[in-house]
């Protein structure tokens, strides 16, 4: 996985597709609702259309997050907080989304034993370019890298 | 009397301190390691093994899991607090959530209990028809410690001027 380093100090993740088989497996396990569920029901709701669980939305711009990190040898161990999180619009079927990571620079004492709290500004867009979501998040790093790698 | 089930309610009906305990859900190993293998694909969160070596010393539940089992615990209550309606109109989405931590590690075996009070109904209309309900949701496990907290601003749909609705205004 790629993750380039924009000069503005952006860190931008590659792209996760939505298949609707995705999209209804966690909607059937965690949010059971027509329009996330049901083509049907879906054009005739708010969304008007099949889309993605708000919640795998965001569980998936975590992944990003933490796989971007990771790549770019920030070692990445839990989210902790989120302090705000606005879901802006549906992803529908077939929509691929990613994730752009703008690093606050100030560090804060973690829950977590042995890690350093890291704010973070997460952009979730989708392969046109469109904000899906925006999250304002804090994930613990590791103070000791050697730890998470440990057998 | 006439019951008014949650899903039959207008925005104008729900009250500020309304609470839900929405029920209680024992997380499994399995779907503790099935979670982390489909939305958060670490060592740490997919090998109970590996996972004795991480910073939480074994595995843990990914924090998105316990959030998702809390959405999961609402669409159920409502369905059952909701009997017979089947209306998906008023049944509005989430636009956004603030404050939400992730207090402490959830374990295989832990059981945690999901709480939901309305805490304020911002006066905001959105696309003509929709009112936003603000809830604080926590969650709590078996040593009544909790684990989880967060608001969310859920839709609810305005009761229309032309309703013929009970409770008319």
């Amino acid at each position: 996985m790629t993750t380039p380093t924009s000069p503005s100090g952006h860190l931008t993740s590659d792209l996760i597709a939505l298949d609707k088989g995705a999209i209804v497996a966690f909607a059937a396990r965690f949010d059971p609702q027509p329009y996330h569920l049901d083509a049907d029901a879906a054009e005739q709701s708010i969304f008007g259309g099949l889309c993605a669980s708000g919640w795998h939305i965001a569980a998936l711009a975590t992944r990003l997050v933490s796989q971007t990190l990771l790549d770019n040898g920030i070692p990445f161990v839990e989210m902790t907080s989120v302090s705000h999180l606005t879901w802006s619009r549906p992803t529908f079927v077939n929509e691929k989304i990613g994730v752009r990571i703008t690093l606050d620079a100030s560090l804060a004492d973690s829950p977590i034993a042995g890690t350093y709290s890291q704010t973070l500004e997460v952009d979730v867009r989708n392969d046109d370019g469109a904000v899906v979501a925006t999250m304002t998040a804090t994930a613990a790093i590791a103070a000791d890298p050697t730890v998470v790698a440990a057998p | 009397m006439t019951a008014l089930y949650l899903r039959e309610r207008w925005f104008e009906d729900l009250p500020l301190g309304e609470f839900h305990v929405f029920g209680s859900h024992t997380f499994s190993e399995l779907e503790i390691v099935e979670f982390a293998e489909a939305y958060d694909p670490r060592p740490e969160l997919t090998n109970p093994e590996q996972a004795l070596y991480s910073h939480r010393q074994g595995l843990v539940a990914s924090p998105w899991l316990i959030t998702a089992m809390w959405m999961r615990k609402m669409v159920d209550y409502m369905e059952v607090y909701a009997q017979g309606v089947n209306d998906g109109r008023r049944n509005g989405a989430g636009v956004a959530i603030n404050d939400l931590q992730w207090l402490e590690p959830v374990r295989p075996g832990h059981t945690l209990t999901y709480t939901y009070e309305i805490i304020a109904k911002p006066d905001r209309v959105i696309r003509e028809k929709w009112g936003l309900i603000r809830s604080r949701n926590e969650a709590f496990n078996q040593y009544r410690t909790k684990v989880m907290q967060f608001e969310i601003d859920i839709l609810a749909e305005r009761r229309p001027p032309n309703s013929d609705d009970p409770q008319q205004q």
